[in-house]
């Protein structure tokens, strides 16, 4: 920790936090009128709009074209607008977007388990479905490939 | 940020070669984030046993059949509005964060509180909402947990749960079946909000015992706001994962 920007004017603030070197006090912000703020509140405000649109868009399509687009193209569309929400709020809300890449990275590799488990779960759930004798999708499917039939 | 564009202009090579924190983030602001992932792989262990359990149900409840009531409309068909306005409010009180961490890095201690102040009614306003939503799912519907396992409850008690269409057959057929489905639907749904809205709940606490700190000027005299971006991360989070709840219960 001594290795850190050692300088006596950090340490007679509060000795021991840590927090101070990277917690703007070393980046001098000071005029929260200033242009460079501005900019920065522009964009969370933007950020608004975009997720408030996405999620009209959303709804909208959930209300309205639920039951006439494909249950597949829909739902589809519906996890691809959901990441692209969180990856504002994440990129852009907890500033996770402006951090060094090797700590990007250690927040979002873990994530990659989510890739197994959501596989491997939800195929399980399907197989055990279609392998239950009882289950009444199974006897609608073969009614349905009855009447086709004839 | 500024503060990392300071940081970037030191020559690349060094950033593992010690002397500096590779990272550039501090202990309690890496901890936050390491506790956000592990609460991450809660909500999706939660979140997947849903999919897993309606991926083996033949059929299931129709959100849209569901969730179409709104206060004060009684009796009105308005799927998903209500549901609409949480996440309205929900994302609006992580703007107002995300400004109370802004005004943080300039140490302006007016803004942050009056952010803050704004981002702890949404997060009551989120909280009401529940509330409201539970009473009537729970009045008007009878759900709750445990309910819908009776095999003597009529098929007309759950059977507007669904969608004709799809669930026609097996709603004639073997309706134990689609009582067996509202049954999981209630139990996940209030899990998971119940889960959801604990944490929405410990965030406004922590929104305010923040708040109090500013205002008594607590950051202040420690001459940095972090305290603010940590809880912010916190408060950002909950927002996120009801990014996920409201897709996965409401629109899927």
């Amino acid at each position: 920790m001594s290795a850190h920007h050692n300088t006596d004017s950090i340490q007679h603030l509060y000795e021991g936090d840590q927090s101070k070197l990277y917690s703007g006090v070393m980046a001098h912000h000071s005029d929260i009128n200033s242009t460079e703020s501005k900019t920065q509140i522009k964009k969370i405000w933007k950020v608004f709009w975009i997720l408030l649109v996405i999620t009209v868009v959303e709804v909208g399509m959930g209300m309205f074209f639920s039951h006439s687009i494909p249950k597949a193209v829909i739902n589809f569309l519906f996890l691809a607008l959901t990441l692209l929400k969180a990856g504002y709020i994440v990129a852009i809300f907890m500033h996770l977007g402006d951090e060094f890449k090797g700590f990007i990275a250690s927040v979002l590799i873990p994530l990659v388990l989510f890739v197994w488990f959501i596989i491997a779960f939800l195929a399980d759930g399907f197989f055990w479905l279609r392998m239950n004798n009882s289950s009444p999708a199974r006897e609608q499917i073969e009614n349905v490939a009855h009447s086709t039939k004839k | 940020m500024s503060h990392s564009t300071v940081v970037t202009s030191a020559p690349k090579q060094n950033l593992w070669e010690g002397g500096r924190s590779p990272y550039n983030v501090s202990y309690g602001k890496i901890m936050m984030w390491f506790f956000l992932l592990s609460d991450a792989l809660t909500f999706g262990a939660l979140l997947i046993s849903y999919g897993t359990t309606r991926f083996f149900s033949a059929v299931w409840p129709d959100p849209n059949e569901v969730f179409k009531a709104f206060p004060f409309m009684h009796g009105q068909n308005l799927p998903l509005l209500f549901v609409s306005l949480m996440t309205f409010i929900l994302i609006m009180s992580s703007v107002t964060m995300v400004l109370a961490v802004h005004a943080g890095h300039y140490n302006d201690k007016k803004s942050v509180a009056k952010w803050l102040l704004w981002t702890i009614i949404g997060g009551i306003c989120f909280l009401a909402c529940q509330a409201w939503e539970w009473t009537h799912l729970h009045g008007e519907i009878g759900g709750l947990w445990g309910t819908f396992t009776d095999p003597a409850t009529p098929t007309s008690s759950f059977s507007h749960f669904f969608n004709q269409d799809l669930a026609g057959h097996v709603l004639s057929t073997q309706p134990g079946m689609a009582m067996q489905s509202t049954h999981n639907f209630f139990n996940y749904f209030f899990t998971i909000t119940g889960f959801h809205g604990g944490h929405v709940t410990s965030g406004v606490v922590f929104n305010i015992l923040i708040l109090v700190n500013t205002v008594n000027g607590v950051y202040e005299r420690r001459g940095h706001y972090e305290m603010i971006e940590k809880i912010g991360l916190y408060w950002h989070f909950v927002d996120l994962v009801w990014v996920f709840v409201f897709t996965c219960f409401y629109l899927l």
